[in-house]
């Protein structure tokens, strides 16, 4: 008898991403990194002014994985982390964890989160049905 | 157990650090490669864990240690209290043991003048640093060639001492002192690591042969790399040990744990997972 075997899909990070900023006016930009911060796939809402320039946007990403990585020293204790915010003058950037990889998203600051992340989580979650 | 002192802590990352040990009654013999059982109070018991040791046996001031506190799936119970201990706390230690030693001699009892490479991956490295600072003070006149792996380049924590002897290996001639040393980065795209310029992916991939022929080792030492000119000391997790010896089992290479029947090897290895 031979061994079942696992099939494993890669995510359509494009497809997810386009979901993801469609999915809200408020989001600036969506994409997804793994853990050696490489940016597996990213999109920005047209005729925004950048915030960051590309090197700065690397050291936030850099950021941003140091301390997911450190969140994680104490998921023997709290469980698997699900999210995080952190909310600046000029715009907010949530973190969702997906499948090893690493969501990041910018939103407008100091709006209403509650159903970004309810759609956000929600077109994940379909992903994950198919 | 023996007693002891923590005498020097020195964080070189929030999980990686140098520690020295003060043994009451002094530093032991023992041999450059050999590990010692620290233990620390919890709970009313005393944990124990066995560590590389860093220094030579020729330092009989203190034993050192390079260590990673290791937090996933669950924090080491030693570690963490040493990642907690204060310089001037009381440590107990076991008698150094382990057998990742260097040979001197073949298997035939003729004197060991083969190349000597040292391939550490993360901590693994403490070893060879106890191996190099053992040679140079006993004047060894082998080659000797450390390769150290890390993630991170502030993993390379043993970057600086290392550099100065294969500098002095350039100022004094190869006659004299015979050392190189290189580091991998396997995380070269992280932000950490932009400005690293050496080797970028594994370190047993300096064994890997280029489109002509030549391994990055073999562009260093300046010759091929045989089990007859070369002996082979790794110390690292276990893909670090299997990934070397992918290299090295297509060239005659045997480890010590599948000697050849006339006793002969050119592997040594340890792991530590």
């Amino acid at each position: 008898m031979g061994m079942a075997e696992e099939i494993i899909t890669e995510p359509n990070y494009e497809k997810l991403c386009s979901n993801i900023i469609n999915s809200s006016e408020h989001i600036r930009f969506a994409g997804f990194v793994n853990d050696k911060s490489k940016i597996l796939h990213s999109s920005e809402r047209d005729n925004l002014d950048p915030l960051l320039s590309d090197h700065e946007i690397g050291m936030s990403i850099h950021y941003t994985l140091e301390r997911w990585r450190k969140a994680q020293n104490f998921t023997f204790r709290l469980g698997k982390e699900r999210l995080t915010f952190t909310e600046y003058d000029q715009v907010t950037l949530v973190t969702i964890p997906f499948k090893g990889k690493l969501l990041l998203v910018s939103t407008e600051p100091r709006i209403h989160y509650d159903p970004i992340i309810e759609k956000i989580n929600s077109i994940l979650t379909d992903w994950e049905k198919l | 157990m023996e007693n002891g002192t923590i005498s020097y802590t020195q964080l070189l990352r929030e999980d990686l650090g140098i520690f020295r040990v003060t043994p009451d009654d002094g530093v032991p013999d023992f041999k450059a490669g050999q590990f010692l059982t620290l233990g620390l109070p919890l709970e009313s018991k005393i944990v124990n864990r066995a560590y590389s040791i860093a220094s030579s046996p020729e330092n009989k001031k203190f034993f050192e240690f390079v260590i990673r506190w290791v937090r996933r799936p669950l924090p080491g119970r030693l570690t963490s209290l040493l990642f907690n201990a204060k310089e001037g706390d009381k440590i107990s230690w076991a008698k150094p043991a382990g057998n990742l030693t260097i040979n001197d001699t073949l298997a035939n009892g003729e004197k060991d003048s083969r190349r000597i490479v040292c391939i550490g991956g993360g901590t693994g490295l403490a070893p060879f640093v106890s191996f190099a600072q053992h040679l140079h003070d006993t004047n060894d006149k082998r080659e000797i060639v450390v390769l150290h792996g890390a993630s991170y380049v502030d993993e390379l924590s043993y970057k600086q001492l290392l550099t100065d002897l294969e500098n002095e290996s350039i100022d004094k001639g190869k006659d004299k002192w015979n050392f190189k040393y290189r580091a991998a980065i396997s995380r070269p795209e992280e932000w950490t690591n932009r400005a690293w310029h050496g080797h970028k992916g594994r370190i047993e991939q300096f064994l890997r042969s280029n489109d002509a022929g030549k391994s990055p080792l073999e562009e260093l030492v300046g010759e091929k790399i045989t089990a007859e000119n070369t002996m082979f000391y790794v110390c690292g997790w276990q893909g670090t040990i299997d990934g070397t010896m992918d290299y090295l089992k297509n060239k005659n290479f045997v480890t010590e744990k599948n000697k050849r029947e006339d006793g002969s090897y050119e592997v040594k290895f340890e792991s530590y997972g």
